[in-house]
């Protein structure tokens, strides 16, 4: 029987986002909408939906007086992601 | 207004994590010029040491050595502190990878500090420090010609056995040329290529 995966994670950006913070642990806004190719709107959205979630934490700051956003993932983002990976593995076992 | 929420099968998330990993991975911003500076310097540290060896100063080959790091040090550091103004981004590769090296200069310290004061030859036991590091930098940043180069700064020490001490910096020095300088000169290419 399959697990039933984490439907926060199914999306495909919402999971780009994750799997990019896992490695580099947090990222600005930019870099993250360089990354995943998307536009600022859909971005700003799933960030939303993980910070929601408890999956990231946002933090609103300056840099050279500009506004920047950087997201960073949470210890219960790291977990649900593990856990994810892990079911999501289980069905090509 | 409602976003778009395109949603995987279980195939195409494995995909895009493995893909989204690699990319993230590339952010290390290893760009070769740590291997390209040790490199030059070990290589001039090593035609030192066995020109004094050779020409009567064996007394004060050792300070070859002692130099080298004095110049080597301060240099690297800067360059790393300048390159870290310039990317804030955190990276969990980039910081083992950090780790890995500061561990090996930690080593080498030690090593070198034994070596001189029990009067045991040092080359094989840097070269084998130098090779593990080497390796595991080709294996965390995914970049095949420093995992040969570590395999081939290893390979220098076991050759150490065969040759008589006297020979063993002209034995490192060549180690280091293949398995320091040409995957950093191959990595500094790659990073020109990708403006790292």
């Amino acid at each position: 029987m399959f697990k039933e995966l984490d439907p926060l994670l199914l999306s495909q950006l919402r999971l780009a986002i994750m799997s990019y913070l896992m490695v580099a642990r947090e990222a600005d806004f930019n870099l993250l909408k360089e990354q995943t190719e998307a536009t600022a709107g859909n971005l700003s959205a799933q960030i939303s939906k993980l910070q929601e979630a408890g999956y990231i934490e946002v933090e609103k700051t300056y840099r050279n007086n500009y506004p920047l956003t950087i997201c960073r993932i949470t210890e219960k983002g790291v977990e649900a992601f593990d856990a994810f990976y892990k079911d999501l593995k289980s069905y090509f076992e | 207004m409602q976003q778009e929420e395109k949603t995987l099968n279980p195939q195409e998330s494995l995909r895009l994590i493995r893909e989204t990993i690699d990319l993230a991975k590339r952010g290390v911003g290893e760009n070769g010029f740590q291997f390209l500076w040790w490199g030059w310097l070990v290589v001039v540290a090593c035609l030192a040491e066995y020109y004094m060896l050779v020409n009567g100063y064996g007394e004060r080959a050792h300070l070859a050595w002692m130099v080298m790091p004095l110049i080597g040090a301060p240099g690297s550091l800067i360059y790393e502190w300048r390159r870290d103004q310039k990317q804030q981004e955190k990276n969990i590769v980039r910081e083992l990878y950090g780790y890995l090296w500061l561990g090996f200069g930690i080593s080498l310290v030690l090593t070198l500090v034994i070596s001189v004061l029990r009067q045991i030859p040092p080359v094989p036991m840097v070269l084998v420090l130098a090779g593990f590091a080497t390796f595991m930098s080709g294996i965390l940043i995914r970049f095949r010609p420093l995992v040969f180069g570590g395999l081939t700064l290893w390979a220098g020490a076991a050759l150490c056995l065969f040759v008589a001490v006297r020979e063993h910096s002209l034995v490192e020095a060549g180690a280091v040329v293949l398995g320091y300088l040409l995957p950093g000169y191959w990595l500094n290419h790659k990073a020109r290529k990708h403006h790292v």
